[in-house]
């Protein structure tokens, strides 16, 4: 399992996500990622260089919590 | 038949006497409203009852049988959804502190779909907050209590849906699977739960966790049970463009046929690697029963799908958090600890690391493709363990100790990153009483072929006919 600084994922949530994150969370946090990074990585192994993303379909507007 | 037993009888055999008039909604109604009343204070399957709307719902479906107005197999069926999928003019909290008083003025696809089709809403169903979470367990309205165990998580996020009908708390429900959840509760709960294909089931109206891996799908007692609320929920919607245009078959015509000759593939990579020694027995035991049954099973191999673990993260949290972030940025303390760390972990994974994973969903998905032209279904276990108690956070299994979230979303969220259809159905118990599901995997648009392989087996399946022991 990757390991990620507290310190690194708090300067990314208050300057580029600008999403205030609570000292608290940033533990459970850095697990979660940590226990991805190493699969995520990976995933260059599927030789994706000649693959198009999935197609994303986003909601109509309208709805406030729904599609 | 005593009030109670009204409750446990299956969907069909209840739309059998309604369509005879030997039984009438409002008695169907008022046994479910009793038992509810009786049961859910400790059950906690409901956030929100709907006993006088539903009497006067069923109250309108008498007359109408009785004047020649009978609707279908659902008309008069008491049924219930999960707590996401929007109701005009009922609350619909999605489980959370943050939605609690949120009333929609309009109704989900699925909502409108099973009024048309005659059913009776008896309420809205507890689930993990905004069905972000496998286990069920929810701090704002207590976690629902699966009746197999009654120390032991419901699984989820349908966790209400699963252990409502398990219960008889309702005849059928709704949930929604996103990496799991509708078959993880099914299969711990000991219920049939079906993710149909991804664009078969509008999502229209639902709370979405993550747009690109959500499905809606029914969770019953039996399949028939579920072939008949898949028949009213099935079809292209022009409010949802996620939807086909593809016909919709007669389902229950699909469960006349037998399974003999239909050709199962076993995939031992990830899906049986690290199985509960009891899970392990009672999935192998179906395979020994399906063959039989005359089904050719054989073993085929899916050498990248351990790929799909990580893609999936990626994606259900990248988008979950970019639903979510307006409410993080000022709200985050009314969210449950663990919901909020999961969502919150969605601005930390990279636009590079989510497009790759959705390239990455594309070699998967022809990858399954591939092997469904030599098979007509994959087999596979549901959850690798069985329901863990409450309090669990880790399980061990071969030594291997994990997280009991990773354990129980390992076999079923690669098939939310694919889109095929998939069936969870009751296939034995543990040694501790605890039930285990059994996966099939179908072609896409060809949950026909899973529920008449379903229907077969459920006919051998040790389960048959036995349900929790349920207070009196």
């Amino acid at each position: 399992m990757a390991s990620v600084s507290k310190e690194l994922l708090h300067t990314i949530a208050e300057a580029l996500a600008q999403v205030p994150v609570d000292p608290t969370d940033l533990l459970s946090i850095g697990a979660q990622l940590g226990a991805q990074l190493d699969g995520l990585a990976k995933l260059d192994d599927l030789d994706l260089q000649s693959v198009e993303p999935a197609t994303v379909i986003l909601p109509p507007t309208g709805a406030p919590h729904g599609r | 038949m005593a009030a109670d037993e009204l409750t446990l009888l299956s969907i069909a055999e209840a739309g059998e006497r309604l369509r005879r008039r030997t039984l009438s909604p409002v008695e169907l109604t008022r046994a479910y409203l009793a038992r509810i009343q009786a049961e859910d204070g400790a059950a906690r399957c409901y956030i929100t009852v709907l006993q006088d709307q539903a009497l006067a719902a069923a109250a309108e479906a008498e007359q109408e049988i009785a004047g020649g107005g009978y609707r279908g197999p659902l008309h008069g069926i008491p049924i219930a959804l999960k707590d996401l999928v929007m109701t005009r003019g009922i609350r619909t909290t999605c489980g959370s502190r943050i939605l609690k008083d949120w009333v929609p003025d309009a109704d989900a696809t699925v909502a409108a779909r099973l009024t048309e089709a005659g059913a009776i809403l008896l309420g809205k169903l507890n689930m993990h907050e905004f069905a972000y979470g496998p286990t069920g367990v929810n701090p704002h309205y207590g976690t629902p209590v699966n009746p197999w165990g009654r120390d032991r998580m419901p699984g989820g996020s349908s966790s209400g849906s699963g252990a409502a009908v398990a219960t008889g708390l309702c005849a059928g429900a709704l949930g929604t699977d996103t990496g799991g959840s509708v078959r993880i509760p099914a299969s711990l709960c000991g219920i049939v739960g079906l993710k149909p294909t991804y664009g078969r089931v509008s999502r229209a109206g639902v709370i979405p966790l993550a747009w690109s891996l959500d499905h809606i799908g029914p969770m019953t007692r039996t399949v028939t049970d579920t072939a008949l609320l898949l028949q009213a929920l099935a079809g292209h919607d022009p409010a949802d463009p996620s939807t086909a245009a593809i016909a919709v078959p007669d389902y229950r015509r699909a469960l006349d046929g037998d399974a003999r000759g239909l050709r199962v593939g076993i995939v031992r990579e990830v899906f049986f690697e690290r199985l509960n020694p009891d899970v392990r027995a009672a999935v192998e035991g179906a395979v020994r029963a399906l063959e039989g049954l005359g089904v050719r099973v054989e073993e085929i191999r899916l050498p990248r799908i351990h790929h799909a673990g990580p893609a999936t993260f990626a994606i259900i949290t990248a988008e979950s958090m970019a639903y979510h972030e307006p409410y993080l940025k000022t709200r985050a303390s009314e969210y449950g600890a663990d919901v909020r760390a999961r969502l919150l972990t969605g601005q930390f994974v990279l636009a590079t690391q989510y497009l790759k994973a959705q390239r990455a969903r594309q070699v998967l998905r022809a990858e399954v493709d591939g092997v469904l032209t030599t098979v007509d279904a994959l087999l596979l276990p549901t959850t690798p363990i069985p329901a863990p108690r409450t309090d669990e956070r880790e399980a061990t299994v071969d030594g291997a100790r994990e997280d009991v979230r990773a354990w129980l979303t390992r076999c079923t969220r690669p098939i939310n990153l694919t889109g095929h259809p998939a069936l969870s159905v009751p296939c034995g118990l543990t040694a501790d009483g605890l039930p285990v599901g059994l996966q099939l995997v179908g072609r896409h648009f060809d949950e026909a072929t899973l529920l008449r392989l379903g229907r077969a087996y459920e006919t051998v399946s040790p389960l048959r006919d036995r349900r929790p022991s349920l207070p009196a």
